[in-house]
């Protein structure tokens, strides 16, 4: 972690937790009256107090969009994976990759559901699989091929050669009657039934 | 600067950047295996409306021009070889029909056509 961002997690949680402290105060009574009184009575008539206050204020506003924006280029930065051709750079977003696997995945029969993550890391890139798999299918075996062939595809189309890790979650095994059912309940409602030629 | 200048012998010409992301778009789209330029939502959609809009050009003070086009990619093609072609069909229209050199063509990968 990067020492910026760890000072600005000590400042957001000395901050807060000060807010906090005053708000407990205040509700048991501690903080006392004439004090509050006192201070808002001091701002109000001293001039350089005002400006103090301000200042503090503008400050503490400032550090938080810069920290906010940070953060989120941050993110926004790491959600992409990028190469550079002569033309120029050429950056494909996490969610595309995503949305390749969801398409490559759906090809196979034996997958019922499936919600990749992507995670583009120094080391290469991560995928998690969270899938819904039929009862009759042999886990281990699916697994493996699926891996296989996945790390392969995207490897060929996404042209990378970054060793690529894909860790795959097994969520729900759909039974037989669940799958029967299901279909049944997608079969759609023959209208006019029972009508015919005379 | 805007607008990139062309000095003629009859005056200025001056060509708007909404015309350079509009020739960027149709280079783009001519391409075999884009599917659509911008995003893979309804609601930016909605926002940007057409297509060129979500080009982005920016140009320079040297007058250089950068172009920015997110894409999305029809299932089944090889992006970096899309990409590619995308970078060079863009430039090639640009030179042909504006004569204006691109200093960079970004390619910005949004998404894989859906189902």
């Amino acid at each position: 972690m990067r020492l910026f961002t760890i000072l600005g997690i000590i400042f957001y949680t000395t901050v807060i937790s000060l807010v906090g402290v005053i708000f407990i105060l205040t509700a048991f009574n501690l903080l006392p009256l004439n004090l509050i009184n006192l201070w808002s009575d001091y701002l109000h008539t001293n001039l350089q107090a005002k400006i103090v206050v301000g200042g503090i204020g503008l400050l503490l506003i400032l550090i938080s969009i810069s920290f906010a924006e940070l953060i989120l280029g941050k993110i926004q930065r790491e959600k992409t994976i990028a190469f550079n051709n002569p033309s120029g750079q050429v950056t494909i977003s996490l969610s595309a990759v995503e949305d390749l696997i969801v398409r490559l995945l759906r090809s196979i029969s034996d997958i019922k559901d499936v919600k990749p993550n992507v995670i583009a890391t120094k080391k290469g890139i991560e995928i998690d699989l969270r899938i819904s798999l039929r009862s009759e299918t042999n886990i281990p075996e699916l697994t493996m091929s699926l891996q296989d062939t996945l790390r392969n595809k995207i490897q060929e189309i996404l042209g990378i050669e970054e060793p690529i890790t894909i860790r795959v979650h097994v969520v729900k095994i759909i039974s037989k009657e669940e799958k029967e059912s299901s279909i049944k309940k997608e079969e759609p409602p023959i209208p006019f039934r029972g009508y015919g030629k005379i | 600067m805007d607008f990139p200048e062309a000095k003629m012998e009859l005056g200025l010409v001056k060509i708007h950047k909404s015309v350079i992301s509009s020739i960027a778009s149709l280079a783009a789209m001519e391409v075999e295996g884009v599917k659509k330029i911008g995003k893979n939502n309804v609601f930016g959609e909605l926002l940007k409306g057409k297509p060129y809009r979500n080009i982005k050009v920016i140009i320079d003070k040297n007058g250089e021009i950068k172009l920015n086009i997110p894409l999305i990619i029809k299932y089944g093609f090889n992006i970096p070889e899309v990409a590619l072609q995308v970078q060079n069909n863009v430039r090639l229209a640009l030179q042909n029909m504006v004569n204006l050199e691109a200093k960079e063509i970004n390619i910005d990968i949004k998404g894989i056509e859906r189902s």
